[in-house]
């Protein structure tokens, strides 16, 4: 306690010296909580819009479907066995059907996937009631706004659309742009052409078959259903959680830098403090403080700079979390052209963890750069100390 | 040892490393401190005063030699229990005062009573009474930046008072001050040793400082080249 009274004493005694030091310190906490909220949110917001829009409850794959090996799909497409038919039938699961095509709009020629989904279905958050209210004659489409963006399609435009049937052969078909959608999941939006899942089986001469099963949220995922792959949720989101965590190792770098930037303040004040108290730290000696509690003393000092750190980040930068936690700040740029799933305003996300994680951190890091300098105190001879001499 | 002496010294010596080879500060060095005593260890600069008091004060180690300090033989002592010394029974006054810049002049003589962990009801009576013999009572609140040369020494020496050790140990106490101060001083210090007992121990080669002094250490190269004993001082009946 006494050290504790001692140190604060010395540390408000100090003045401008230490407000600098806690200003810094906490402009880099409040900064890493800052950065660490928007990848939080940013990695939940992504994780929500994925199982919106794609990933819903799981999935039954066809045992042929490779995803990353387009050659796949010319053979990936089945009837489902009978225990995921039953779940369709039942309303908890819609079957997908792939194919690979090609458009040619305003005589341009783009590859494309094309996809089957039941307009009707409302297991993932797509506008896809659209698909079954066409009366046209031409092929319904729905498209994403990065597709159309990239493609230079508006709602209305009718343009051909090549495909090859399960027999091998090609064939050609007018579209029409029904609807337009705004989807933050750039994975069911770049390159991609939805159409009504009949229309698309139809055309691939496919009756009933799917290349994938999209189980409904909570709906249970069967586990023994033949030759189909089950693929749960944790599937989908592990490859996304990756990609997160190799951003978030790029903003380690970032914290690190941060935090080696108020270390090395404290750091640098904790030295300097070492060769302006000399004397008073032969005095402490003289009068019969023991080195350990010297050590102690102006490491304390250097833990409670963080505390106080601490306490002006709450004041100036709590206000600025609340007002990002809650309002956000919006993208001055359209995020469907990012390529990767972002929300029109990013949004922090500060959890009570995430905050005392990063004070426990900042805290042991200035508490530790204020030991290292007040361990060679340890070694000063008080009479060294008391001339104004250091080894 | 002997129950009057509050020092014994016997055969001291000093060495410091300089170099390959090594400076002899203190040579032989024999002689004691009684109980009571005003004692002052004069000589030009360089003699030894300072090296002298830091070992007795137990901030300094002997290279030979043996140094007995309130009953506590300072040979194969660790920090510890010399700083247990020092704050238990020495006070120390400093040419330079040593006060701590950011302590107001309450909390610099409060200071030795917190190492001590003395209950803040009796802290409080013993500072005041401290500021009281130096008669700074006005002056509690201010810091040493706010004080004299003369206030910041009697700041000090109420702080090495204020526990009432057995010793007080003054390297060159009116070295920056002047002659009134210097005479104000000494004569704060006169009192206390005669209201309190308590032995001082000087390092001077002030004349106005060796006309209080009960009793002369000459030091000359490190060596006592001469004791001589004073029966009235000087300026001791001005006081």
């Amino acid at each position: 306690m006494l050290l504790f009274k001692l140190a604060l004493k010395n540390l408000l005694g100090a003045g401008t010296r230490t407000w600098l030091n806690v200003a810094v310190t906490s402009f880099s906490f409040v900064l890493i909580v800052f950065m660490s909220g928007f990848y939080q949110g940013f990695l939940e917001y992504a994780q929500q819009v994925t199982l919106e829009t794609e990933v819903a409850g799981g999935a039954y794959w066809h045992p042929a479907y490779d995803p990353d090996d387009p050659f796949t799909l010319d053979e990936a497409h089945g009837v489902p066995p009978d225990p995921v038919s039953r779940q369709l039938a039942a309303g908890n699961a819609m079957p997908i059907l792939l194919t690979q095509g090609s458009i040619y709009p305003e005589g341009r020629m783009m590859p494309v996937m094309v996809k089957g989904i039941p307009p009707d279905q409302n297991i993932v958050t797509l506008p896809t009631a659209v698909l079954g209210e066409y009366t046209g004659t031409a092929i319904p489409v729905l498209i994403g706004a990065g597709m159309a963006n990239s493609a230079q399609l508006e709602e209305g435009d009718v343009f051909t659309v090549r495909w090859r049937d399960v027999h091998g052969t090609y064939d050609a078909d007018e579209a029409e742009v029904i609807s337009i959608m705004r989807v933050e999941n750039p994975g069911v939006d770049m390159g991609q052409l939805w159409l009504p899942l009949e229309k698309l089986q139809d055309m691939l001469e496919m009756p009933g078959e799917a290349t994938y099963v999209v189980a409904a949220s909570g709906a249970e995922l069967l586990a023994d259903i033949g030759e189909w792959q089950p693929k749960p949720v944790i599937f989908f989101m592990q490859e996304y959680l990756d990609v997160i965590e190799m951003k978030s190792s790029n903003a380690k770098v970032l914290y690190a830098v941060l935090l080696a930037m108020a270390a090395m303040g404290i750091f640098n004040s904790q030295v300097l403090s070492i060769f302006r108290r000399r004397k008073e730290i032969g005095t402490l000696m003289a009068l019969g403080m023991i080195r350990s509690r010297v050590v102690a003393l102006f490491t304390a000092e250097g833990g409670m700079n963080s505390v106080l750190a601490f306490i002006l980040g709450a004041i100036w930068g709590g206000p600025l979390l609340f007002f990002v936690g809650t309002k956000g700040i919006p993208l001055p740029y359209d995020p469907t052209e990012f390529g990767v799933i972002m929300a029109p305003r990013l949004i922090g996300v500060y959890g009570v963890s995430m905050i005392l994680g990063t004070t426990l951190l900042v805290a042991v890091i200035v508490t530790l750069v204020s030991y290292i300098p007040a361990r060679k105190i340890a070694k000063l001879k008080p009479t060294e100390a008391l001339t104004g001499r250091s080894n | 040892m002997d129950d009057n002496h509050i020092v014994e010294i016997r055969d001291l010596v000093k060495r410091y490393p300089v170099g390959g080879g090594h400076f002899t500060a203190l040579r032989d060095v024999t002689t004691d401190v009684a109980v009571g005593e005003f004692t002052g260890l004069v000589g030009p600069s360089g003699s030894g005063k300072t090296t002298l008091l830091n070992i007795i004060g137990g901030l300094d180690a002997p290279s030979e030699g043996s140094v007995t300090v309130l009953d506590m033989p300072l040979g194969g002592k660790n920090h510890k229990q010399l700083a247990h010394l020092r704050r238990r029974g020495i006070g120390f006054i400093f040419q330079t005062f040593n006060l701590l810049p950011v302590y107001t002049v309450f909390e610099n003589v409060e200071f030795p009573l917190l190492l001590l962990g003395m209950p803040t009801g009796d802290r409080k009576k013993a500072v005041d009474q401290a500021l009281e013999w130096v008669d700074l009572t006005d002056k509690v609140k201010s810091r040493p930046a706010q004080l004299s040369g003369g206030e910041c020494q009697r700041v000090a020496i109420a702080r090495a008072i204020v526990k009432k050790p057995k010793l007080i140990i003054a390297d060159e106490p009116t070295a920056n001050l002047d002659a009134k101060n210097s005479h104000n001083i000494m004569g704060l210090l006169v009192n206390l040793n005669r209201e309190l007992s308590t032995s001082f121990i000087f390092a001077t080669h002030d004349e106005k400082v060796m006309g209080y002094l009960s009793r002369i250490v000459h030091l000359v190269d490190g060596c006592i080249e001469q004791e001589e004993h004073v029966e009235s001082p000087k300026y001791w009946e001005r006081k």
